[in-house]
């Protein structure tokens, strides 16, 4: 059988011509034809509709400020190597330096103390004669990757059961920010401690019973409103907790 | 130019810049998809960001032996946005709320298979050579004949028909490449990602 020439076929698949009785004929009968026929056909329709697709609007750059986002977690799997590791003699030295002299050792003796409570907090709430503004941790908060670097935190978490946080610099969110507190050995275990109002810092209940050397991450995170009660993902500060 | 080739070596050798390149070439397509898909440009942007994240964890899996960049990005764009309606369905359900979230167009015009299938040709169809692209959009878009694209061009008319040949099998080949209504691609699991 002598099959339809490749060029009338093309110019019959974008109907520029009309099909010749013979024709009509072969592609009734020829699989081949009318396979090849109906793919250009396709494949012309297809092309004439693209008109509208040639020159597509990019993504607003807020999108790719996301994929990047979400590619320094995605390059974070583990917690512990994800948390930007806080120096703890940097941190040390910048806390003695910001207190009274006098006060270390009365801090550092505490301190001490409190390490081996820090898991039993409620105790000391039910208790209820802790001395107020005992520390028994703190953190220094820094930033992630993708948040400006400027931006920072201290935490400290009372006597009482409170976490006391300061945040400065957090990039604006048309959520809120969310403060947790991670434990870096069990990626997805975290408890939800608060969420920052629009002030710089925050008073923060601590679950009672909440084991502080496990849940020792503390985390800062934007959640937008979608009523997911979960973590966005979206991390923007970390510092570990130490006595 | 490089290649889908070049880009995807770079892609494994874990180069950034080289999802920024695939990001600026085709990330308005994914988006557009998204946005076919989910009806709702939040959520399309949703998508696109997961999409290019998707692919650059998943960056070893492409394959340019089986199909196009735009192809993979499509498909695994395809993917996050079923995902999303799944989800959006459940949390309806969930929720008990009769919600004005729009389903996806019933027009057979509008699946997401021949939204691929248009954007894959699409960017074939930009690809090609400038004189068989210049004939091919005459003939499409401008619905000129043959001669009147010659008339046009100043193009022989040989030169014209050639074009067109050679500028429709070249779209055809990457439409049963990489289209989505193509018997063999659909199939799915040979492009899992």
């Amino acid at each position: 059988m002598q099959h339809l020439d490749p060029d009338r076929l093309v110019l019959l698949a974008l109907s520029e011509e009309l099909e010749e009785l013979n024709e009509a004929d072969h592609l009734t009968q020829c699989d081949v034809c009318r396979h090849e026929m109906q793919a250009l056909r396709h494949v012309a329709e297809l092309g004439s509709a693209g008109q509208e697709l040639r020159d597509l609007p990019p993504p607003p750059e807020h999108v790719w400020q996301a994929i990047e986002a979400g590619i320094a977690r995605s390059a974070e799997p583990a917690l512990p190597a994800a948390a930007p590791v806080v120096d703890l003699e940097a941190a040390r030295a910048r806390s003695r330096r910001s207190r009274p002299r006098w006060l270390t050792p009365v801090l550092a003796a505490a301190a001490a103390a409190v390490l081996a409570v820090a898991g039993v907090i409620a105790v000391d709430r039910l208790t209820g004669r802790a001395p107020a503004e005992q520390v028994t941790a703190r953190a220094t908060l820094e930033p992630l990757k993708t948040v400006p670097p400027n931006a920072g935190g201290d935490v400290q978490v009372l006597s009482d059961g409170q976490l006391r946080i300061d945040v400065r610099n957090l990039p604006l969110t048309t959520g809120f920010h969310e403060v947790w507190l991670l434990d870096p050995d069990n990626p997805g275990k975290m408890v939800a401690i608060g969420n920052l109002s629009d002030k710089t810092e925050a008073l923060l209940p601590v679950p009672p019973g909440t084991d502080l050397n496990r849940f020792r991450l503390v985390d800062v995170s934007d959640e937008p409103h979608d009523g997911d009660a979960t973590h966005s993902g979206l991390s923007l500060l970390r510092g570990t907790l130490t006595s | 130019m490089s290649s889908d080739d070049e880009l995807a070596e770079r892609l494994r050798d874990g180069d950034e810049t080289a999802l920024r390149t695939a990001y600026d070439r085709h990330g308005s397509a994914v988006l557009y998809l998204a946005q076919r898909l989910l009806g709702n440009r939040a959520d399309a942007e949703d998508v696109t960001q997961l999409t290019f994240v998707a692919a650059w964890t998943g960056r070893d899996s492409f394959d340019p032996q089986r199909g196009s960049l735009l192809g993979w990005l499509l498909g695994i764009a395809r993917r996050k946005a079923v995902d999303r309606l799944r989800w959006a369905a459940r949390e309806q359900r969930t929720a008990q709320v009769v919600q004005a979230q729009q389903p996806p167009p019933p027009d057979p015009e509008q699946t997401p298979e021949r939204t691929v299938d248009r954007l894959v040709v699409a960017d074939e169809l930009s690809r090609l050579p400038a004189e068989q692209r210049r004939t091919l959009e005459l003939a499409f878009f401008d619905d000129l004949t043959h001669p009147q694209i010659a008339a046009v061009t100043g193009l022989p008319l040989g030169t014209v028909k050639s074009h067109i040949r050679r500028g429709m099998a070249n779209l055809r080949r990457r439409w049963e490449v990489d289209g989505a209504t193509f018997g063999s691609r659909s199939a799915g699991p040979t492009r899992a990602l």
